[in-house]
Order: C-alpha cells, then sequence, then structure tokens
C-alpha cells in the first residue's frame, strides 16, 4: 500500500508539473533585454556576476572620465585660436573651411610690422608681415575659418595700428585702436 | 543601474578636475591674480554654456596691449555679461560664433530686439554676417535705427551674406569718400609696454 500511494503521490505531483509545463509562459519583456546584456557582457569579458558587473561598471566609469579628461586636457593645449571658439562644432563658423586672407598695411620707413589679434593669441612674435617691394607695403597671408576677428597691427614693436581697410572694432577696451575682419 | 553609477563617477571625477584646470595661456600671459580673476569668469561662462574662448582672447588682447589686471578683469566681465545678454536675446539655439557677434552688436549699442527681429527673418540661416556687418555700419557712424533696418530689409528679402557685405562696402566707400580710401586713422598710440619677443 505504502508504494501504491507512493506512486499516485508521484503521477499526481508529475501530472502538475507537465501540466505546468504545458501551459504557455508569459515572459517578462525586460527578459530579452537582460539576456542581450548578460550575453554581450560575456563576450567582451566583462564580469557577468551583478556583483562583479557592479565592479566592472566602476572601472568603466573611471575609464571614461580618464578619458575625456585627457581630451579635455589635450584640447586646451592644441585649440586653434578663433573666435569661432573650441565648442563651437555646430557653428558655421566651426565647420566652414579656413582661406586665405591677406592683410596689407602701408608702414614706410617701419623696420618691422606684426599683426596680433584674436587669430594669434595677440602673440606679437606669432605673425610679422613681410615688405612687398620697396613702397612700405607690408603684408602677410592668414588662414582663418569663418568668424568675426579682432585685431591691430604692431610697428616697430612699439606703437599699435588699426586696418585702414577695415572698420574699427566698436569697442575699444584697452586704448589701442582694434579693427574687425569678418571672414565669410 | 550599474550604468548610471558609471556616468555619475565620471562626472564626479571630472567636475573638479576640469574646474581646477587652468588655460594655460592666461598662466603664461597675465600675473597670477589676473590670471586667477580671468578663469573664474571663464569657468563661470563655462558652466553658463557661453563660449570661453573669447574671454580668452580679450584677456591675451589686454595683455598684449599692456593693459592692467584691473582693466583686463573688467574687460573679460563685461564681455561676459554681453555674451549672456546676447544669449537671452537669441536663445540657446545660437552658436558660439553667433553669440560672439551678438555681443559685440550689443556692445555697439544696438538694441537686443534688433537682433531678434534678424533671427527672426533668417530661419535656418547663420547669422554671423548679418549681426557682423550691422555692427560694423554702426561703427562706422551710421544710426543704429538706420542700419538696423538697411540690414532688416536684406534678410526680409532672404538676401545672401555676400550682399550684407556689399551693402557695408558702400557704406564705406561713401562714408570715406572713395573705394579703397582708407577712413580716418585713430591716432598712432605708442605701445603701453614693450612686447617681449620669444
Amino acid at each position: 500500500m505504502p508504494a501504491d500511494h507512493d506512486d499516485r503521490i508521484e503521477d499526481e505531483v508529475l501530472q502538475r508539473a507537465v501540466s505546468e509545463l504545458r501551459r504557455p509562459v508569459r515572459l517578462d519583456p525586460a527578459v530579452d533585454e537582460r539576456a542581450l546584456v548578460q550575453i554581450r557582457a560575456e563576450a567582451t569579458g566583462w564580469p557577468a556576476s551583478p556583483n562583479r558587473y557592479r565592479w566592472g561598471a566602476w572601472i568603466a566609469g573611471a575609464a571614461i572620465a580618464a578619458g575625456l579628461l585627457f581630451t579635455v586636457t589635450l584640447r586646451r593645449e592644441t585649440e586653434p585660436s578663433t573666435l569661432a571658439g573650441s565648442s563651437a562644432t555646430e557653428a558655421p563658423a566651426a565647420t566652414g573651411e579656413a582661406r586665405p586672407v591677406y592683410l596689407r598695411l602701408d608702414a614706410p620707413a617701419s623696420s618691422r610690422v606684426a599683426v596680433v589679434g584674436d587669430f594669434n593669441d595677440w602673440d606679437p612674435a606669432a605673425t610679422p608681415l613681410r615688405p612687398a617691394g620697396d613702397d612700405g607695403t607690408w603684408v602677410v597671408e592668414l588662414r582663418l575659418k569663418p568668424g568675426r576677428y579682432h585685431y591691430t597691427f604692431l610697428i616697430d614693436g612699439r606703437r599699435w595700428e588699426g586696418d585702414p581697410r577695415q572698420p574699427p572694432a566698436a569697442e575699444s577696451d584697452y586704448g589701442a585702436p582694434v579693427s574687425v575682419l569678418t571672414v565669410i | 543601474m550599474p550604468l548610471g553609477r558609471a556616468l555619475a563617477l565620471a562626472l564626479l571625477l571630472l567636475i573638479p578636475a576640469v574646474a581646477a584646470a587652468q588655460d594655460a595661456r592666461l598662466t603664461e600671459r597675465l600675473d597670477t591674480a589676473t590670471a586667477a580673476s580671468v578663469q573664474q569668469v571663464v569657468d563661470s561662462a563655462r558652466r553658463a554654456g557661453l563660449p570661453t574662448e573669447p574671454l580668452v582672447q580679450k584677456a591675451l588682447e589686454g595683455g598684449t596691449l599692456g593693459a592692467s589686471g584691473e582693466r583686463i578683469i573688467a574687460a573679460v566681465e563685461a564681455l561676459h555679461g554681453q555674451l549672456g545678454r546676447a544669449r537671452d536675446a537669441l536663445g540657446g539655439s545660437a552658436s558660439d560664433a553667433e553669440l560672439t557677434a551678438a555681443a559685440g552688436a550689443l556692445r555697439a549699442g544696438l538694441p537686443p530686439a534688433a537682433l531678434r527681429r534678424l533671427q527672426s527673418l533668417r530661419t535656418g540661416r547663420p547669422l554671423i554676417v548679418p549681426i557682423a556687418v550691422l555692427t560694423d555700419l554702426v561703427a562706422e557712424g551710421v544710426p543704429a535705427e538706420q542700419a538696423t533696418r538697411s540690414v532688416l530689409d536684406l534678410a526680409r528679402d532672404g538676401r545672401p551674406d555676400d550682399e550684407f557685405v556689399a551693402l557695408r562696402r558702400q557704406v564705406q566707400v561713401q562714408r570715406r569718400g572713395g573705394a579703397g580710401e582708407p577712413m580716418n586713422r585713430p591716432p598712432l598710440r605708442p605701445a603701453a609696454d614693450p612686447p617681449v619677443d620669444r
């Protein structure tokens, strides 16, 4: 009897199990996503267990931060000096190609002429002009992206002169004549 | 959320590092106190989403032209304010170059309403050249109202950028009395400090 009893129970359990297995299963919609995350993690060598995955995420965060910091640092050192600016990646001025721009100044009896402006960090040594002939004309070719640039000439290392061929800057914060060049 | 934590960590590590970073151009060309003050303004602009390069250039301009630290800081702070007002006028979609040009226009005395009107007439097209021409006309001595009317007329007709430039050239020629003639030059001024050769 006991054996019959056990067989009967076993049959009932088995039937319930079979019924349960045959019953359609409604999966959580997020199951697929979780499974794919797991598969991707294993495929890329990331730890798959929840605990280890959490540590991996922290390490990933640190790596992202280090990468971004490196990018920022590098950018500060290599950033071109234009009014359009570094972060203006969406601006027309930043997407436009640099084009040649010619500056000319009549400065007879001068021994050296340079131009300083937004395009060269206002560095007096960066962009010297060269004499064009013997008539006291000095010239330089720049390559500038579209944008608006403030600049002035430095003559003989001691006096400033605006560009008579371009409009003066509306503002003069420091007293020297500054001109404005718009590159389109 | 592991990914969320990763990004949070990245931000936590980045923010102080970026905030503490100094623009080497400022520290190399300005005295320590001035460079630090300018850097604060630059950082403030960055946090506000304003362009920062014009601020750096304004400071470097002052350094090269021999301005005092106080004057440099004042100029940079003023430009920061103008950039903020320019964005108030043009909105967050304006590019850095447009904001910079608009700041110059406001500095020249043009009203924000003129910039907004110009923007509404140039939907989807860059504003840099029209704003620049408008500013240049005022700098040439054209009354702001008249300059604004002329530029808005061109914008209303959908004219290309080179026609704005042609307008400015035409005004220059008329006001200076001939094509290619230099304008009345400002008096030559000695450099405040001889620039250092490098």
